[in-house]
């Protein structure tokens, strides 16, 4: 076996010599891995042989469960050479490309393709492709020590979970859109409104809800059994982890962090995150999609939302769990999370760029002595670039995007509401806005005032 | 409008009556005078009911009947369950609610306009899909178990219900006559008039009695609360403070050597102790080991000559001015001074910030 491998490996450029101790670790859970999707593909074959009458599909897909059965068995082989995994060279070339612009603009560009071509990708067999690809590459990648390392540390496990039940369950939904809108189309009601029966609370749903409980609570457990959560060193206000994480849920908001004073990511934009959700119904106009799932009759709704969740909190949460490293910095999926990579992320506050780099003059400053008006003045000076143009983003837009994108929008709102709508939109908007602002100009804040510990 | 799981059983003969609009009648319509009064109300009402209100079948209960019988399968249709509420109901067959909304029709009419306008109620069978969502079936059986409005709103005025079916609420009436004889007699009025003083007084009494009370017992409420918080806020002037002291010595000058960053009073202390060039003064400070964006504690990375936060990337060159991330303002820097015996030390009960051009203090730093 060991000579097949060392003949085949470098042919098939499948295999690879990573460190033999990990491998053989590894490859235990890796070979259960592969045979759990060869028997899920088995299972599906049969289905679609037996009930569904797809006689070519589940050939198809026969023969993928068994190739998967290969995979299981070469990396059960015992021999570390044998372990199926990705090419050293692309590990190499996807650790070099990836990087925060890259994944926030490559995650965009996804979405994107996802919501224009959503009528291919919810088709059962597209849709039980992909989940294949992505359960094969997963399984490929957990061959690389790296990678396996972070995304088998037990506090990780739950958003690799939540990767894919998000998948999911936005393709169930986007599935039924699909469906309805093409209904709407040829002027049919919606399939909701075909089963319209009704369900008692008791015992249909109490029920229901009692047997979800013990299976939920009984999978806890086994959870907390198999993979307990690790206990770290004893806390000390003088000594912070390297890299130190929030609660997963929170890794959003850790990111957003990044790119703002705690303040305004800590403070105000989780505020205004509660607070345009609860004013989402007051100000949603559109009287269709009530009751059944639509995206052609609510599409301002379902993209504004789907990037607010999508974009800007889930994306961000598995950024901050897998690809953020020691001292914060940024690692690809491969790389190895050392606390001494270098990074230059030098970056500068308006102000500076305005006066210093711009005009060629230094910055307003107080002259020694001067009381406080003054010296308020002086920093009104010097904050004066970024002060206008924050002003002109959230007064100035709204009104102009009323009579211009939006005015269809301020006919039918009213002022109030619209200028809510407008303004949460604009403050949501800052986030990826100053984001870019980071990347592309190494601009630090718009409005830098240290003095009163006030920076946008 | 009309929710399905709302429907009464007027609402149900109403969309009957709606779908027979087109078909033309089959027969002579009974009691053709009483209708045009309830035709009239009618349109009033619903402006796409009228005709068929006017035209009801003379004969729809065999038809409608066998219909329901193979159409609904196993499942009680709402026809058969009207069906079986009306054979009950046979005798007092005034019974289905009239519209809610047509009160004013005359009184004397409404039992002749009511009768066929039941019949016709069986119509829903030919379309048995419409209305088989559990509300309706309830709201059907509930109408054949005990025949009459299901709701307030679909009841009809009260003084019409007495003069179109006299029988039924007396028979209601009975058992609530039998239950008051059963109740001892209410004091009469005179007796009550007669102690009306003794009874002020006693409420008077009470209120008295209860006000106090409740004066009482927010006073002690308050008094508790109060003596509460002053008690817990005891708790911010403990006797022992096992905190470091906030002055401490650091050694002689010469432990720190020129471009060296001491890390060892980071674990106790919370402090670095620097020897760098500021401004082209060599000086040795101490800089607070906490970040100015969030808090963290930075780590001093030699290699790189930089302090950088673990927590959201800030970074600061040695002289402790922030240069990456989102950190805000410069670390800040403590009261260091020479002692008598020639060492320094540092006093952490001062901080002194960069953007408010403290460091110029000679307080925070000793030239070398």
């Amino acid at each position: 076996m060991e000579h097949l491998g060392t003949s085949l490996g470098p042919a098939l450029g499948l295999f690879l010599s990573s460190s033999g101790t990990f491998l053989k670790d590894v490859a235990g859970f890796l070979g259960s891995y592969y045979t759990g999707i060869a028997i899920m593909n088995a299972v599906f074959a049969l289905i679609l042989w037996q009930k569904k009458k797809q006689t070519g599909w589940a050939i198809f897909w026969a023969v993928f469960a068994s190739v998967m059965m290969i995979l299981a068995s070469l990396a059960l082989s015992g021999s570390s050479t044998l372990v199926p995994g990705l090419p050293l060279a692309s590990r190499h070339l996807v650790n070099r490309l990836s990087g925060p612009v890259l994944y926030t603009l490559g995650t965009t560009a996804l979405f994107t393709i996802l919501f224009v071509f959503r009528k291919f990708f919810v088709q059962p067999m597209v849709a039980w492709s992909v989940l294949n690809i992505a359960l094969v590459l997963m399984g490929l990648s957990m061959a690389d020590e790296n990678f396996a390392s972070i995304v088998m540390k037990p506090d990780n496990v739950p958003i690799v979970g939540l990767v894919f039940l998000l998948a999911f369950f936005t393709w169930v939904a986007t599935k039924q859109a699909v469906v309805n809108d093409e209904r709407i189309r040829q002027g049919l009601p919606p399939m909701e409104k075909l089963a319209d029966e009704k369900v008692l609370v008791w015992p249909d749903l109490v029920y229901t809800e009692l047997i979800c409980m013990v299976g939920v609570s009984a999978f806890l457990l086994l959870w907390a059994i198999c993979l307990p959560a690790p206990l770290e060193e004893p806390a000390s206000s003088v000594k912070t982890p390297n890299p130190s994480k929030a609660p997963w849920y929170f890794l959003g908001l850790q990111e957003m962090l990044v790119y703002f004073d705690p303040w305004y990511a800590g403070v105000v934009l989780p505020s205004l995150v509660v607070f345009g959700l609860m004013a989402m119904p007051y100000l949603d106009f559109n009287k269709k999609g009530n009751g059944y799932y639509s995206i052609e009759e609510r599409k301002f709704s379902y993209l504004v939302y789907q990037f607010g969740f999508f974009e800007l909190w889930i994306t961000l949460i598995i950024l901050g769990t897998f690809l953020r490293g020691p001292n914060w910095n940024f690692f690809g999926p491969f790389e190895y999370w050392t606390p001494y990579k270098v990074e230059v992320l030098n970056n500068v506050d308006l102000p500076q760029m305005f006066w210093v780099n711009l005009l060629d003059q230094p910055l307003p400053r107080a002259p020694q002595g001067a009381g406080t008006l003054s010296q308020i003045g002086y920093i009104l000076l010097r904050e004066a670039p970024g002060l206008l143009l924050l002003g002109a983003y959230l007064v100035l837009l709204p009104p102009l995007l009323a009579v211009t994108v939006f005015r269809g929008f301020f006919a039918k709102m009213g002022f109030i509401r619209y200028m809510i709508m407008a303004n949460l939109m604009l403050l949501m908007l800052t986030l990826p806005l100053k984001m870019i602002l980071r990347w592309t100009l190494n601009l630090k804040y718009l409005v830098s005032i240290p003095e009163f510990s006030l920076n946008f | 409008m009309a929710d399905k799981k709302k429907m009464s059983v007027a609402e149900i003969m109403a969309a009957a009556r709606a779908q027979k609009a087109g078909t033309p009648s089959q027969g002579v319509p009974p009691a053709a005078d009483a209708e045009s009064t309830a035709a009239d109300a009618a349109t009033t009402q619903d402006s796409t009911a009228p005709e068929s209100a006017a035209k009801p079948d003379p004969k729809p209960a065999a038809k409608p009947g066998a219909k329901a019988a193979t159409g609904a399968g196993g499942r009680p249709s709402v026809a058969e369950i009207m069906a079986l509420a009306r054979s009950k109901a046979a005798a007092g067959a005034t019974e289905s609610a009239p519209k809610p909304t047509a009160p004013k029709a005359a009184p004397a009419a409404k039992p002749a306009v009511e009768k066929p306008a039941a019949k016709t109620a069986a119509k829903p069978a030919t379309k048995p899909a419409v209305a088989r969502d559990t509300a309706s079936i309830l709201a059907a059986a509930r109408a054949g178990a005990k025949p009459g409005p299901v709701s307030k709103a679909d009841a009809p005025p009260r003084p019409e219900v007495k003069k179109q079916v006299p029988e039924r609420p007396a028979a209601e009436r009975a058992p609530a006559k039998l239950a008051a004889a059963a109740v001892p007699a209410k004091p009469v009025k005179p007796a009550a008039k007669k102690g009306a003083e003794a009874d002020e007084d006693r409420r008077g009494f009470l209120e008295i009695a209860l006000g106090s009370f409740m004066a009482m017992g927010f006073t002690a409420l308050s008094v508790t609360g109060g003596l509460f918080s002053l008690g817990l806020a005891r708790y911010f002037f403990p006797n022992v403070l096992a905190e470091p002291p906030s002055r401490f010595k650091v050694g002689f000058k010469e432990g720190f050597p020129v471009g060296k960053v001491e890390t060892k009073f980071v674990a106790q202390y919370g402090v670095w102790v620097v020897n760098s060039d500021v401004g082209g003064q060599q000086q040795v400070y101490a800089l607070k080991t906490v970040c100015t964006h969030l808090g963290c504690t930075p780590n001093w990375l030699e290699a790189e000559q930089k302090f950088k936060c673990p927590c959201h990337g800030s970074g600061f060159y040695k002289d402790g001015v922030n240069f990456e991330g989102p950190a805000p303002r410069p670390l800040e820097r403590y009261a260091i001074r020479l002692s008598d015996d020639g060492q320094l030390e540092v006093d952490k009960s001062r901080t002194f910030q960069e953007e408010l051009g403290q460091w110029a203090d000679p307080e925070c730093f000793i030239t070398v």
